[in-house]
């Protein structure tokens, strides 16, 4: 029996407006993924991929305008399944020529009352998330353990304060933090950056959430306090086998964490399937962006011969003018003469290259139909 | 021929810590010993890597170096030049000789002149090139740092983070440097930005001659790019050597620690955090909070120190008087510890 994902988000659209630039950015621009239940799906991409803008709208935390235009994003949990962004299409309208966006009329009001009423109940409870800046995420006037105990009380049944206190420092312990009971009345500034992204873990999982989204959980961290909360990241998901939709832009991060993994570049996913099989050192079919992004990283080979590293020539794409073509295809190395013309001017397809294995390449389209792409969020295989 | 650049002996520097109304008042306060008695030397074309966790003091040895900031006692030699007791009037033509590339990407660049402006300026801090001539510099800086010349007319807002980092390094290049301090140049850039820029300042070590004093905490670059490397903790260095030895054979328990998330990684090509064996499982169970306000009696690094743990918590390594001192293991690789 096939169960279906907890998460699936189906063609996702988030703009921006940028006023420097007098454009709208398109930040995520179509992007389906879906998390299924217990495993851990790691999206990489480098800044300005779209990766976090991905989790902040599937949390419903996108801010700035316009935002969310459109998309699905199912959430099938407590047996219940909602499409967190049902019938909100209806308050945006769209305009666009040659691959740039001209104009989007959104109806901000109606949009956000819509959107509230949706994400009620889930924010906090069922999709819980944590930051790259913990610090920050957390409310300094207020001590890690009311903060704790406060979201505790509100998510779960646990309503009196001493049970609730109790539960907040049983979360403490979980996540290793030394001597909780003390630590239950420090206040943020008290804490190391470590300690704090640990105690923001705590808050994200006491409400016992069906989905965490950590987005650079470790970015900003010392090298050593890094591993440390990665390895404390794993241990909870051995123990807890909750379903984590993880971002960063540090493969190994990734590759440590996740069951599968989805690349993305320009705000398009163009590579997914099992970690194990994306990272693979000796893959054989690989898209272009994601080889160059591994070569790029010193490996012991290139550090032993002091040779120079395997830089992807170029600049990230930003996503104003999207090209008619592929989105890599202006720093791509691996361009043949036989696929040129479909490089520069067709967008290549998500397509399966192995089961659960798919790549957004020209030069591997997908056996049976490269044409249909996109169509179902889970391939039933 | 490479010769000693850059020599620090027993450089310190002491922030002091006032907190509070009565502190202030008093004038006393808690003294917080950033860089506390660090030695090393640089030579010409050479790259020396600091690595250690934030707030070892890797960037206040980088300060001080360059006289950003006073150090409280030691020696800093440059090119035969005590340069500590030197006054700013003294000191400013050394200046152009030893730069910095600081973290901040948009550091040093002025966000209301566009890019032909800042490289003109920092051609003409020193000298009074004719026009032509700061035309010429500037076509060839471009070429250097591998930028295009359309980007001269563009505000660093209108930069991506790659082409703001060029643009720094071309900056400091217009003074013909010697000796370049690069603070984290590369971690604030995306991973295959990263890569660029690394291939940048190696390649424009080995047409221009540079010195590096390279700081980073990420280790696989500062081992690629670093000849020699030195770790610090708490202010002090406590193993340094040739990057390899480093690397690959550290002898001090913190190096270990360093370099163990790194270790599992050789044989894949992707770093790994995997730290699964036992002695990992200590260490991390061992490893206490880092703190200048406590400071350890002895070696400092004894309260998270795996090692110590193992000997038994031997008295040596706590004892007031016997803080381990720098010892020469061989092949100009020194390490700070009683028992590595």
């Amino acid at each position: 029996m096939m169960d279906a994902p907890l998460l699936a988000i189906e063609n996702l659209r988030t703009y921006f407006y940028s006023r420097v630039k007098r454009a709208f950015i398109r930040s995520v621009d179509g992007v389906s993924l879906h998390v299924a239940r217990g495993e851990t799906l790691g999206i990489v991409g480098e800044s300005g991929s779209g990766k976090s803008v991905t989790a902040l709208s599937a949390a419903g935390l996108v801010t700035a305008g316009p935002g969310v235009i459109g998309g699905r994003i199912d959430l099938h949990s407590n047996g219940a399944r909602r499409n967190l962004l049902d019938g909100l299409e209806r308050y945006v309208h769209v305009t666009e020529q040659d691959g740039r966006v001209m104009a989007v009329e959104k109806d901000e009001r109606g949009w956000r009352k819509h959107a509230e009423k949706l994400m009620a109940g889930v924010r906090g409870k069922e999709i819980a998330m944590i930051f790259q800046n913990p610090r920050s995420a957390l409310n300094p006037y207020s001590t890690v353990g009311k903060q704790l105990v406060e979201t505790i009380r509100l998510h779960t049944n646990l309503k009196g304060e001493n049970e609730a206190k109790e539960r907040a420092i049983h979360w403490l312990e979980r996540v290793r933090i030394d001597s909780p009971r003390l630590r239950f009345d420090n206040f943020p500034f008290g804490m190391s950056g470590g300690m704090c992204q640990r105690a923001m873990l705590a808050m994200a999982l006491c409400a016992e959430p069906s989905l965490l989204i950590a987005d650079e959980p470790t970015t900003g961290l010392d090298a050593t306090i890094q591993s440390r909360i990665v390895e404390l990241l794993a241990q909870l998901k051995a123990e807890t086998s909750i379903t984590t939709l993880l971002i960063s832009h540090d493969i190994s991060v990734i590759q440590r964490l996740s069951d599968r993994i989805a690349v993305m570049y320009g705000g398009t996913v163009v590579e997914t399937g099992r970690a194990a099989e994306v990272l693979a050192e000796q893959a054989q079919v690989r898209h272009p962006y994601t080889a160059a992004l591994l070569a790029s990283i010193p490996s012991a080979e290139t550090i032993r011969r002091k040779s120079y590293l395997q830089a992807i020539e170029g600049e990230v794409l930003d996503t104003i003018d999207v090209p008619r073509g592929c989105r890599f295809y202006g720093r791509c190395n691996r361009v043949t003469e036989a696929i040129r013309d479909r490089c520069a001017g067709l967008e290549p397809p998500l397509a399966e290259v192995a089961p659960g294995h798919k790549l957004r390449c020209w030069l591997h389209p997908a056996a049976p139909s490269p044409s249909r792409t996109n169509a179902a969020p889970e391939t039933p295989a | 021929m490479s010769g000693t650049l850059l020599e620090v002996t027993d450089l310190r520097k002491h922030y002091s810590q006032r907190r509070g109304l009565v502190s202030v008042l008093t004038g006393q306060g808690r003294v917080i010993p950033a860089v506390d008695g660090v030695s090393f030397y640089l030579r010409e074309n050479e790259t020396v890597g600091l690595v250690g966790e934030s707030g070892c003091g890797k960037t206040t040895i980088g300060r001080t170096v360059l006289r950003l900031t006073d150090p409280s006692s030691g020696r800093v030699v440059f090119d035969g030049r005590d340069i500590t007791s030197l006054s700013r009037a003294e000191l400013r033509p050394l200046r152009r000789e030893m730069q910095m590339v600081f973290q901040d990407l948009d550091a040093g660049l002025n966000p209301k002149m566009r890019v032909r402006e800042i490289l003109r300026e920092a051609l003409t801090v020193y000298e009074r090139p004719s026009d032509a001539e700061i035309a010429s510099r500037i076509r060839e800086l471009l070429e250097q740092v591998n930028l295009k010349d359309s980007k001269l007319a563009n505000f660093p807002s209108e930069l991506s983070g790659g082409e703001k980092r060029r643009v720094g390094i071309a900056r400091v290049l217009a003074v013909r440097p010697r000796l370049i301090v690069a603070d984290e140049p590369t971690s604030a850039l995306d991973v295959s930005i990263q890569a660029q820029v690394v291939n940048l300042l190696r390649n424009l070590q080995k047409h221009l001659g540079l010195a590096y004093l390279f700081i980073s905490h990420d280790l696989p670059v500062v081992e690629l790019v670093s000849q020699k490397v030195a770790v610090m903790y708490l202010g002090r260095i406590v193993e340094m050597g040739l990057a390899e030895n480093i690397a690959h054979q550290p002898r001090h328990p913190y190096t270990r620690i360093l370099w163990s998330s790194l270790a599992d990684k050789q044989s894949t090509e992707v770093s790994l955090y995997a730290r699964a064996s036992a002695t990992v499982e200590r260490e991390r169970r061992t490893w206490g909070v880092f703190d200048f306000e406590q400071p350890a009696s002895g070696c400092r690094f004894a309260p998270r120190c795996p090692l110590y743990q193992d000997k038994g918590r031997p008295a040596v390594c706590t004892d007031p008087a016997s803080e381990p001192q720098l010892r020469n293991v061989g092949h100009g690789h020194v390490v700070a510890c009683h028992f590595a």
